[in-house]
């Protein structure tokens, strides 16, 4: 345990000073794919969801005339809301320095796996967020497209929630755990315990 | 372990969802949060007389910083984790108690440390403040919570250990 608890604290400060470094290209993908998923779901809110750094940027299908929403057509601007990324894909480098801070047979298989699953978990919550946003910022525009499917407030609320304070440092931990029940540090205690 | 994960997320979602709930907040989490800034207040008065809580805010006299703790920033989902795995796992009502009670006490104090250290972070430096606050905070008190729960693992199993020779 304690060599375990040492190899993490060394371990998390580089991780997350390459995820810090390397953030803009690790969100592109996801950023690409809950935009294209937004766009399509609700066309005549959502125009883009596009990488700005570190940040995305959520822009709409509307303007904004002092304070208050107004069709495209009458307005200068396009509305855009930045959306902090970093707060989902902060579960990556927990996951890299709980992964290696562990001894085990093989590392990189699992380690894939585990991206490739807290990655899916990333665009969720990216959608999440993104809905949140839309509800907050956008309102009843949102709320009455015609013909669409939209989440009702609490169910975005909850996701959201769930999604920003729960999953990305939860997700991790729950991974490491599953994949590292048969190392010394976990060996016997989850058969012991859960199997018998 | 199938099983476990499952009735973890299981009760994971009924105490967050609960947790959410306005007479909750209101009753519970609000008063609970404003108690941790006072707390906070406490513990630094002795050294630092340039302090104030109010509420939930802590804040600096001299410099006007001040840090407002709110719902995330409480160590109630780490402790709401902390239920749901040890609930989750077949053991005695009173292990579970007691594992629950000395983990919600391991996730306060080290989440009174965060709120502390965040606080005099934040008066020096705002980028690292977030950076930290945002990030790397959140990642260990979940470590925190995994060590609880790992050490709790490891009680089990040695409270298992004489009742398997008992009975084998």
């Amino acid at each position: 345990m304690r060599q375990f608890l040492l190899f993490v604290f060394a371990l998390l400060i580089p991780c997350f000073g390459l995820w810090t470094v390397a953030n803009a290209p690790i969100g592109l993908p996801a950023i690409g794919i809950a935009g294209s998923l937004l766009s399509n779901w609700f066309p005549d809110v959502v125009n883009a969801l596009s990488a700005s750094g570190p940040e995305a940027i959520l822009m709409t299908e509307f303007g904004e005339k002092a304070g208050q929403l107004i069709p495209l057509s009458q307005a200068d601007y396009r509305l855009g809301f930045q959306i902090n990324t970093r707060v989902l894909s902060y579960s990556l480098p927990f996951y890299t320095a709980l992964h290696f801070a562990t001894q085990r047979k093989t590392y990189l298989a699992d380690y894939l796996w585990g991206v490739l699953i807290l990655y899916v978990l990333f665009i969720c919550g990216l959608v999440c967020l993104c809905l949140k946003t839309l509800m907050v910022n956008v309102g009843a525009p949102f709320f009455n497209q015609a013909g669409v499917f939209v989440p009702n407030a609490e169910v975005i609320a909850i996701s959201y929630q769930f999604s920003v304070l729960i999953v990305p440092t939860l997700a991790p931990a729950i991974l490491w755990l599953s994949q590292s029940k048969d190392s010394p540090l976990l060996q016997g205690l989850f058969v012991r315990t859960v199997d018998r | 372990m199938l099983r476990f994960v499952t009735t973890f997320l299981l009760i994971l979602l009924a105490l967050f969802t609960l947790e959410l709930l306005a007479p909750v907040q209101e009753h519970v989490i609000v008063p609970f949060t404003a108690m941790l800034a006072r707390l906070s207040a406490v513990l630094i008065l002795p050294f630092d007389s340039s302090v104030v809580a109010y509420g939930k805010i802590l804040q600096f006299k001299d410099s006007g910083f001040a840090v407002s703790i709110e719902a995330g920033c409480n160590g109630v989902e780490a402790t709401i984790v902390l239920i749901a795995a040890i609930c989750a796992f077949p053991a005695s009502w009173r292990a579970r108690a007691i594992a629950i009670a000395l983990g919600f006490l391991a996730i306060q104090v080290l989440n009174i440390v965060r709120i502390i250290s965040l606080f005099y972070l934040g008066d020096w430096n705002m980028e690292y403040f977030s950076w930290i606050h945002l990030y790397l905070w959140p990642a260990l008190i979940m470590l925190d919570v995994l060590v609880v729960f790992i050490v709790y693992l490891r009680y089990l199993s040695t409270q298992a250990k004489p009742l398997e020779t008992t009975v084998g």
